[in-house]
């Protein structure tokens, strides 16, 4: 399976893991962002504590603010030990009474609200966060807002939020590797029963051609199906071809031993009048031994084209025409009246015009050898949306219990005329390969009708 | 900002040329006196025979202002700023004034000494009771703050302008120890109550008082630096020394490398050298005395015997210190304590 170019196995493997990548990736994000705010949540707690623990010791005295920024204040924003702190404390009229002057404050720290601001800033070249309290001040001389502000770098926060995505992303990761490991694992097992059909179909001699018998899974099911129909298709062509050539071989052997027999009694016979009767026998048999020639390779090509061949869209009037030509030369022996009833437009059919002209020709000859005593009717005609063919003859035809047998091979009648019997199983096929109709019909006036009914232009062969 | 001429007034500088002939050379501005760290610049040019050291002490509020000036102007100072105030450098790095101070030795260091590799305490400086030998009865010495406060209560007779500390006011250390006095403590009122009647001796610097303990003009000196009381001791002076059984403040010199340093590198090797274990052998030797990790000398007097030394409570080198220099506390604290001294 490996050293096929394209494995199933790992195009499957490749796009999970590219789906289980891309979610790992945006999961990772997430819990970035998931951190960030967790970590700006709990120490903006502290920052909010430290700054009311600073806003807690203010008092007025004599019209002066005082502020005493306690140890603790700072002691709890130095809880992280990583992070430099800052403070300011403005009165009402916006001076600064202690800490750093200019730490900015946050914007939301102008609303009339006693609720703690926090926001982002950068002060003396780090990124810090501020939190802003308020306290009404309102004693001897200081009425108004003195608000506290203090500062924090972000140092503590990130590391404590790369620290929990680090340890999602781990999480993450670590799921998507079982994740990945179990898909492996299923994928190996789902992909099992093809490497039993292939196995099967290894181990297995050129010669057996009937049904794979592996147990599959719904979805391989229909793979073992379409593998056995097409082994069936094979078995089938198979068996046809063994036949014909069993067949044919038989047919062949039968006046190639009457010929022998001729020839012998002609190489024994002194007589020159006797000889003559001879060499018009031998002729005969030649003869026929050629037709039979014929029409077992017509009927080889004609099986070969239908499974080889595309079908066209052909003109049955033309195609019909040509075949009764070609069988005519045969019928000038005898006197027989040929009418044609042939539509002057084109009938237009799918099929193949070579398979379809043998198939006439032959039921033309058929008709001229065995059946008709003077008169012999073709005619192309429209029905429908598709098309007929009719040959019809004034002879005695094929009674109606051999009407079976005579599409089969090697059918030669109660009359055992000079021929074969091929010339209606060719017929038989080619119609059969067309999807048309082959039909025989003994009207009540008289004679013998072979008809082709031919489906619709457009009904797909 | 006119504190630069005062700087130049008050600063002592002093030239160690590479004893392997200069190839390097680190500029120290310090508030550390030199007799402190003389020893380790010898050993570590030893170590480094080819780096000169220029090294300049001034006071401690001087160097600071100077230290901030510079930062303010983004102008080189130093390769190295080294004080005993360690809420200077606290506010300096909390400024952004300060450059990382990547090194594994830090590791070695105690949490409370480091703050984001920037800050770096390097000493361990315990803030003692020194008394006169001579002069003060056994059953005197006083073993923690509440002995103190009791004895100049019982006994003003004796001790009534014969006790000496820091003025505040003037010094950077003095006023550290008092506020982490005050919030260490609840006796702390009582304690400033109890000076202020006792009339206390303050002086700007450990040195002046030491020497006023050794001629026996003042008995018993309170927050005094541990080092330099055991320097003089070592050297003979009749003088003992008490680390407070119910507490003992602690305080870290405190270093960092300026973010504009000329040669950060030859600054971080110092720094390197300062607290390697050899740099902290010599300091507790021939420096400092007292070190990280270490007992207390044997012939100072401590709870325990020294063995147990829970009742150290080092001063954090953070942001907790920004609080010690908030213009409104301090002022306010300032002028608490000049009113319990008389002065107000």
């Amino acid at each position: 399976m490996s050293e096929r170019r394209t494995s199933l196995y790992w195009r499957l493997i490749g796009s999970l893991s590219i789906a289980l990548t891309l979610g790992s990736t945006m999961l990772a994000i997430a819990a970035y962002n998931y951190a960030q705010t967790a970590a700006d949540d709990a120490y903006d707690r502290l920052l909010i504590g430290a700054a009311r623990q600073i806003a807690e010791t203010i008092t007025a005295d004599n019209g002066r603010l005082i502020v005493d920024v306690p140890l603790s204040a700072l002691e709890t924003l130095s809880i992280s030990r990583s992070d430099r702190v800052y403070y300011r404390v403005t009165g009402p009229d916006g001076a600064a009474i202690t800490g750093y002057d200019d730490l900015p404050m946050p914007p939301a720290v102008d609303r009339p609200s006693e609720a703690p601001a926090v926001s982002d800033a950068r002060f003396k070249g780090s990124d810090i966060r501020t939190a802003s309290v308020k306290r009404y001040v309102s004693e001897a001389g200081i009425n108004g807002w003195v608000v506290t502000t203090v500062g924090q770098t972000r140092e503590a926060r990130n590391a404590l939020s790369a620290d929990l995505t680090w340890k999602a992303a781990l999480l993450v990761i670590a799921m998507s590797l079982i994740a990945l490991a179990g898909i492996m694992f299923t994928v190996r097992r789902a992909l099992k029963p093809l490497l039993h059909v292939e196995a099967a179909l290894i181990g297995r001699d050129p010669n057996n051609l009937t049904p794979l018998n592996v147990e599959a899974p719904a979805e391989i099911a229909e793979l073992v199906d379409v593998i056995n129909r097409f082994m069936q298709r094979l078995s089938d062509r198979f068996n046809v071809m063994q036949k014909y050539i069993a067949d044919s071989a038989h047919q062949l052997r039968t006046p190639l031993t009457a010929l022998a027999a001729q020839v012998e009694l002609l190489a024994n016979e002194p007589k020159p009048a006797a000889q003559k009767g001879y060499i018009a026998r031998v002729r005969e048999r030649t003869a026929e031994l050629g037709r039979l020639t014929n029409q077992l390779l017509s009927h080889a090509m004609v099986i070969h084209r239908a499974q080889a061949v595309a079908s066209d869209q052909v003109d049955l009037g033309a195609i019909v025409r040509q075949a009764v030509a070609d069988a005519i030369p045969v019928s000038l022996g005898r006197d027989i009246a040929v009418r044609q009833e042939i539509a002057p437009e084109p009938v237009i059919i799918r099929g193949d015009a070579v398979s379809l002209r043998e198939a006439i020709r032959n039921v033309v000859e058929n008709a001229v050898h065995h059946g008709a005593d003077e008169g012999l009717w073709v005619r192309v005609t429209r029905s429908g949306d598709g098309a007929l063919a009719e040959i019809h003859d004034d002879g005695p035809g094929i009674p109606e219990a051999d009407w079976q047998q005579a599409r089969e091979r090697f059918y030669r009648g109660r009359t055992s005329a000079i021929g074969s019997g091929l010339g209606l199983a060719i017929a038989a096929d080619v119609a059969q390969s067309h999807n048309a109709e082959m039909s025989f019909e003994r009207p009540t006036t008289g004679g013998f009708t072979v008809r082709f009914r031919f489906p619709a232009l457009d009904a797909r062969a | 900002m006119v504190l630069m001429p005062a700087l130049a007034q008050a600063r002592d500088a002093y030239h160690f040329p590479a004893p392997g002939g200069e190839q390097q050379s680190v500029a120290i501005e310090a508030s550390v006196d030199i007799s402190a760290m003389e020893p380790l610049i010898r050993d570590f040019q030893a170590l480094e025979p080819t780096i000169t050291v220029d090294f300049a002490d001034s006071l401690t509020n001087d160097v600071f202002a100077a230290a901030s000036a510079a930062c303010d102007a983004e102008m080189t100072f130093a390769d190295l700023f080294i004080t005993s105030s360690s809420n200077h450098v606290v506010k300096l790095v909390n400024d952004g004034c300060a450059l990382r101070y990547e090194s594994n030795a830090v590791r070695s260091l105690p949490e409370w000494a480091n703050w984001r590799n920037e800050a770096i305490g390097f000493s361990f400086e315990p803030a003692v009771i020194v008394y006169n030998k001579n002069l003060v009865p056994e059953a005197d010495i006083p073993r923690s703050h509440g002995d103190l406060i009791e004895l100049m209560r019982a006994k003003p007779e004796i001790y009534d302008g014969r006790i000496g500390t820091y003025d505040i006011d003037q010094s950077g250390i003095g006023f550290l120890f008092a506020f982490f006095d005050a919030e260490q403590s609840s006796t702390f009122g009582r304690l400033l109550e109890g000076l202020g009647r006792a009339r206390a001796v303050l002086r700007c610097c450990t040195g002046e008082i030491l020497t006023e303990i050794e001629q026996g003009r003042v008995l018993i000196g309170y927050n005094l630096l541990g080092s330099y009381a055991y320097g003089r001791m070592a050297a003979g002076a009749p003088i003992g020394i008490v680390l407070p059984s119910d507490y003992t403040l602690v305080l870290s010199r405190a270093a960092m490398i300026p973010a504009r340093a000329a040669d950060p590198e030859a600054g971080r090797m110092f720094l390197d050298y300062l607290i390697s274990a050899r740099g902290q052998r010599v300091a507790a030797e021939q420096s400092f005395f007292f070190a990280f990790d270490r007992p207390p000398p044997k012939d100072v007097v401590s709870a325990h015997g020294g063995e147990d030394t829970s009742f150290y409570r080092p001063i954090t080198i953070g942001p907790s210190l920004l609080a010690t220099l908030d213009r409104a506390k301090r002022e306010r604290f300032l002028a608490e304590w000049d009113a319990a001294m008389g002065r107000g």
